[in-house]
């Protein structure tokens, strides 16, 4: 590290570097929901379902995310457990109109949460209950319910409800994610 | 290895770091991708040292390559180009051995439709390497979009993968051909190559798509020299493929190319028409005057490759190389060994026997200082000579003899005994010369296969030489010296001699005995089993044991004895159920010579189960529903076209025989795109004596696919002589109208239709199978006492020569020419011919024909067969 980015690091004036991860089954949003956080002008119009994975970058309040946005395709949830180490923060998109598969949620939420790199670590959970705008949409209480999210003592976890494509409730989550994972990075150091 | 990592340490003279890498050290190293925030410049160093074991040949667990593969696909956070170069290098290097390597696909595909130019073409090619056939209906549209790219080099990496992916899934990427056809229009040479090598690919199977793509292409004259060059590549194979294709354009355009301003298509165009089958010399002149030109290039890559070609087709068109003998002489001195080597040799192929001398003096000259590759070519030119100048095989074989004793791999030590082997066989003269010089090799000779080789000759032609006796102390020095393949063939040998010399008979037996000592159960086993043969001292047991080698197909007694042991059967095992083995056929032995050119246009890989091909006929034919028990299959003849290549229906016929039937298989093809033929049978009028026992029809005969229907007929049981004959052939079959493009009927009527073949011969031939006795003298002296004789004297007054008399009489028979006796010696006005063989149902047939030639060829025919019928048989048929 030179001598002048040390300076800068002391002062607080760089930008501390984390990785999150997001997660959620396929076609609950996970894509729109991060290219919302990049800037207006590298956002991509068109969005298509994910093969493996891919990376975004994007900033809030000086702090630099890189996001590892994982497909949520049945035949890939497996991959996610390669990315568990190391991440600072995990971005859990659920989508709330579909009442039919939030079993699979929870389901996967558990083995996330059982997961040995996650299980023992203070890792912030942020929850989207994404698509708020559909009609038979069900409330971020309900869902949270549902999920057993009160069961989770261990980790700071947060659920906002969402709607992607107008990016309504997305700032107010990662907004507690940053606040979140900025107090862990303080209290390590 | 270690050596090259020495050089290369000594080049470098600053030390390397990769001389002492560990696998386990770099795999601990690479954990450091995983860090938060990635650092370039220590993880590329990483990425560098992975790929440099990977390319060492270093092997990775799959659970390791994994581990590594997901922790470098966190490397894509960097922006760092370098990095992201490095990494698309490790997973292509990666893709085959790790697991879930389909994780990376959409961060591939953001790269590769991405603004960087850079990353593109390499984000293609790793795309490719991790995509199987179901991911790569995902890709497939940024790949079209890919191939059609303004970049080139994105074009280009987009053909490239496209054509590797055809393995794959050919029908996903036949689909891109439009995209293919704009890609040659590029104006970047080598997107212009790459997508003509693309769309020649996905073509390939259909002649007149490629023939069509020719036609087109070489009209637009392509920019791209390359391009150009695969083109006159796919002309030549076409043009030699169909003979009577017209032609006119195609050579057109090849002489076209001659006069193009690149050298290499001008080279390319003569290499082709100077390969090609059938060109005329009128063609041929100008190609030879353009290589005639590079021989006096400064460009050494010119004149080597001139000389290269007129060194390959210095046997196929001597006149016109010979035309080159000028500048050959002066390329002799050449600086640059290679070419000089490539010009002595095709004016040894060329030259007058005077001119052999000098030109041997002056190859010793740096015959050592060439490669191995070369002396081999060095080796074939004098095989060659020695064939043309018998009288030169004194001086040839010195050389060759040196040469054994230098410095060399298998390769080239196999050329020179073997044509060693081949001048003794050819010339009787030189064959004590040629021995002393084999046992003087196998003293020292550090490759097994050879020797064993040369123990095995020796102990065939040793016994046959004036002083045997001399070649025992060379084979009995390999029993004390060597390993135990070694001196388990030379025990083979050694029991030769004692069989066919009754004087060394006693020495022999003293030396097997002490064989019998040795520490290798082989070496033991067979002392044991010659020194028993030997003592029991009948010369019928030697001839059927010692001499022979056992006669029956390798793979067909394995299984026969294979499923001997599984049965539960008393009786005790009978050879003479395995099915004999076929002596392979020259055409076929030319076959394996050929050798494919070139990755595109080649003619794919050489079929190596030419001599497994009667066990498999054997094994479709007994999976038939309902097939008689005909026992095993005693010969498959060769096939015989029954109709006319280019007609409607293309159908040919294999026969196998078997003891009491005959299997007649055909093979027929659709060529009519709009008809669907079913239930196709073929109907034979077989001559009398004969019985239809049972038909097989084929159900369906779509287009273009080859179906088979067979027929078994019996043999007559009581008239031998009556299964020679004609059989007439008709194929009946029902025939429906179908789409083209679909194949699909368009009714479900059907209307009945037959299509008269030509006629099929049942020869004498088919029913018996070649055997090559080692001795055949021995046995036909045997077979006085027991056998039937028949005796008949013929005028055959057809032939004016006597090696055409004894060509035909040998393919009439169909039995095999024993001791050489097929090559009838020059000048001489009679030959004696000896031939073996067995009759179907294991008769055992030796004939012995004494040749005269006086105004036509007369011949006193003698066969000796277990079998008086099988004897009056073949009398009978012949004339």
């Amino acid at each position: 590290m030179g001598l002048f980015q040390k300076l800068a690091y002391f002062l607080g004036v760089k930008r501390k570097e984390v990785n999150v991860l997001v997660v959620g089954l396929n076609n609950s949003g996970k894509s729109t929901v991060v290219n919302r956080f990049k800037n207006e002008e590298e956002r991509v119009t068109q969005i298509v379902p994910t093969v493996g994975f891919t990376i975004e970058r994007f900033q809030n309040q000086n702090l630099a995310f890189t996001a590892f946005d994982m497909s949520g395709h049945g035949r890939y949830r497996d991959l996610w457990e390669h990315y568990y180490k190391d991440c600072h923060g995990i971005i859990f998109v659920i989508d709330s109109g579909d009442r039919l598969r939030l079993v699979v949620v929870k389901e996967e939420l558990d083995l996330l949460l059982q997961h040995p790199d996650v299980c023992n670590k203070k890792i912030p959970i942020l929850f989207f209950a994404n698509k708020m705008d559909c009609k038979d949409a069900l409330s971020s209480v309900k869902i949270a319910a549902a999920l057993g999210l009160d069961k989770i003592m261990d980790k700071p976890w947060h659920i906002s409800a969402s709607n992607a494509l107008s990016g309504e409730g997305l700032n107010e989550g990662v907004e507690w994610l940053t606040q979140q994972i900025r107090e862990i990075v303080m209290a390590k150091n | 290895m270690s050596s090259f990592r020495r050089d290369k340490k000594e080049d470098e003279d600053g030390g390397n770091m990769f001389v002492s890498l560990e696998k386990t050290t770099i795999l601990q190293e690479a954990r450091k991708f995983n860090d938060t925030t990635v650092n370039p410049r220590k993880c590329t160093p990483i990425l560098t040292k992975l790929l440099f074991l990977l390319y060492q040949g270093e092997l990775l667990t799959v659970k390791e390559a994994t581990d590594v593969f997901f922790a470098m696909t966190k490397l894509f956070q960097s922006k760092d180009v370098v990095l992201r170069r490095m990494v698309y290098l490790g997973i292509k290097e990666l893709s085959c051995i790790a697991d879930d390597v389909i994780i990376v696909t959409s961060s591939l595909t953001k790269d590769m439709t991405g603004k960087e130019d850079i990353y593109r073409p390499a984000a293609i090619r790793a795309l490719c390497s991790i995509t199987d056939a179901t991911m790569l209906q995902a890709i497939e549209r940024y790949m079209k979009q890919a191939i059609v790219d303004r970049n080139s080099a994105v074009s280009s990496a987009a053909l490239v993968s496209s054509l590797h992916l055809t393995k794959l899934a050919p029908d996903v990427i036949k689909r891109w051909v439009n995209e293919a056809q704009e890609a040659i229009n590029s104006d970047n040479i080598m997107v212009q190559y790459h997508a003509l090598g693309l769309l020649y690919h996905i073509r390939k199977t259909d002649r007149l798509a490629v023939t069509k793509l020719v036609a087109k292409l070489t009209k637009m004259s392509l920019k791209s020299p390359y391009a150009v060059c695969m083109l006159i590549r796919i002309t030549a194979k076409l043009l030699d493929e169909e003979e009577s294709l017209n032609d006119t354009a195609m050579i057109e355009f090849m002489e076209y190319c001659l006069r193009h301003k690149s050298e290499m298509v001008v080279y390319e165009a003569a290499h082709a028409i100077v390969n090609l089958k059938r060109t005329t010399s009128r063609e041929l002149a100008p190609a030879i005057s353009v290589l005639q030109l590079f021989c006096g290039s400064a460009k050494p890559t010119l004149r080597f490759a001139a000389v290269r070609t007129l060194n390959q087709v210095a046997i196929t068109h001597p006149s016109a190389v010979t035309a080159c003998n000028l500048d050959l002489e002066n390329l002799i001195t050449d600086s640059n060994r290679s070419i000089a080597t490539l010009a002595i040799t095709t004016l040894l192929k060329t030259g007058a026997e005077s001119s052999v001398d000098r030109l041997m003096k002056q190859i010793a000259t740096f015959v050592s200082e060439i490669s191995d590759e070369f002396k081999v070519v060095v080796v074939q030119a004098i095989r060659a000579l020695a064939l043309k100048f018998p009288r030169k095989h004194s001086v040839l074989m010195n050389f060759l003899s040196a040469m054994l004793r230098e410095e060399g791999g298998l390769e080239y030590k196999a050329s020179i005994a073997d044509t060693i082997i081949t001048i003794i066989e050819d010339n009787p003269d030189a064959k004590e010369t040629g021995l002393a010089h084999l046992c003087e090799f196998i003293e020292d000779c550090e490759h097994f296969s050879l020797a064993v080789r040369i123990l095995h000759l020796l102990g065939k032609e040793g016994p046959k030489t004036k002083q045997p006796s001399r070649y025992i102390r060379f084979i009995y020095n390999r029993v004390i010296l060597e390993c135990p393949s070694i001196r388990a063939a030379a025990v083979s040998s050694m029991a030769q001699f004692g069989a066919s010399c009754p004087d060394l008979l006693e020495n022999i037996q003293v030396l097997l005995a002490r064989c019998q000592m040795d520490s290798d159960d082989e070496v033991r086993d067979r002392a044991t089993y010659y020194s028993n043969i030997l003592s029991k001292q009948d010369k019928s047991l030697y001839n059927n044991y010692v001499l022979d080698t056992l006669q029956v197909s390798i793979p067909s007694l394995e299984k026969s004895l294979r499923e001997y042991t599984q049965g539960s059967t008393n009786q005790p095992f009978d050879m003479k159920s395995v099915p004999l083995q076929a002596i392979p056929t020259s055409r076929e032995e030319e076959h394996h010579k050929h050798k494919p050119d070139g990755m595109l246009v080649s003619a794919g890989p050489i079929k190596a189960a030419v001599s497994n091909k009667q066990v498999n006929y054997a094994e479709k034919i007994s999976e038939l529903p309902e097939i008689l028990d005909m026992g095993s299959l005693f010969k498959t003849s060769e096939v015989v076209e029954l109709t006319e290549s280019e007609t409607e229906y293309f159908v040919r016929c294999i026969k196998h025989c078997y003891a009491k039937h005959m299997v007649l298989q055909f093979d027929c093809l659709n060529t009519l795109s709009d008809q669907l033929l079913e239930k196709v049978k073929i109907q034979v009028d077989p001559s009398e004596g004969y019985r239809v026992v049972q038909e097989f029809p084929c159900p369906k005969l779509p287009y273009n696919e080859t179906g088979t229907a067979y027929v078994v007929v019996e043999f007559p049981e009581e008239d031998l002589v009556g299964t020679v004959g004609t059989f007439g052939a008709v194929m009946k079959f029902v025939v429906k109208d179908c789409d083209p493009t679909t194949g699909l009927p368009d009714t479900d009527e059907g209307y009945d239709d037959e299509y008269m073949l030509e006629d099929l011969e049942i020869t004498l031939g088919d029913q018996i199978q070649k055997v090559s006795k080692a001795n055949w003298q021995v046995s036909w002296e045997e077979a006085e006492k027991s056998f039937e004789e028949r005796e008949d004297t013929y005028s055959l007054s057809t032939f004016n020569s006597l090696e055409e008399a004894v060509k035909n009489i040998v393919q009439y028979l169909g039995l095999q020419p024993c001791e050489r006796s097929d090559k009838v010696q020059e000048g001489k006005t009679t030959h004696t011919l000896l031939l073996a063989g067995v009759y179907r149902g294991g008769y055992e047939v030796l004939v012995r024909a004494k040749l005269a030639l006086s105004e036509g060829v007369t011949m006193q025919l003698t066969v000796r067969s277990a079998d008086a019928e099988v004897a009056e048989l073949i009398t009978a048929t012949v004339g």
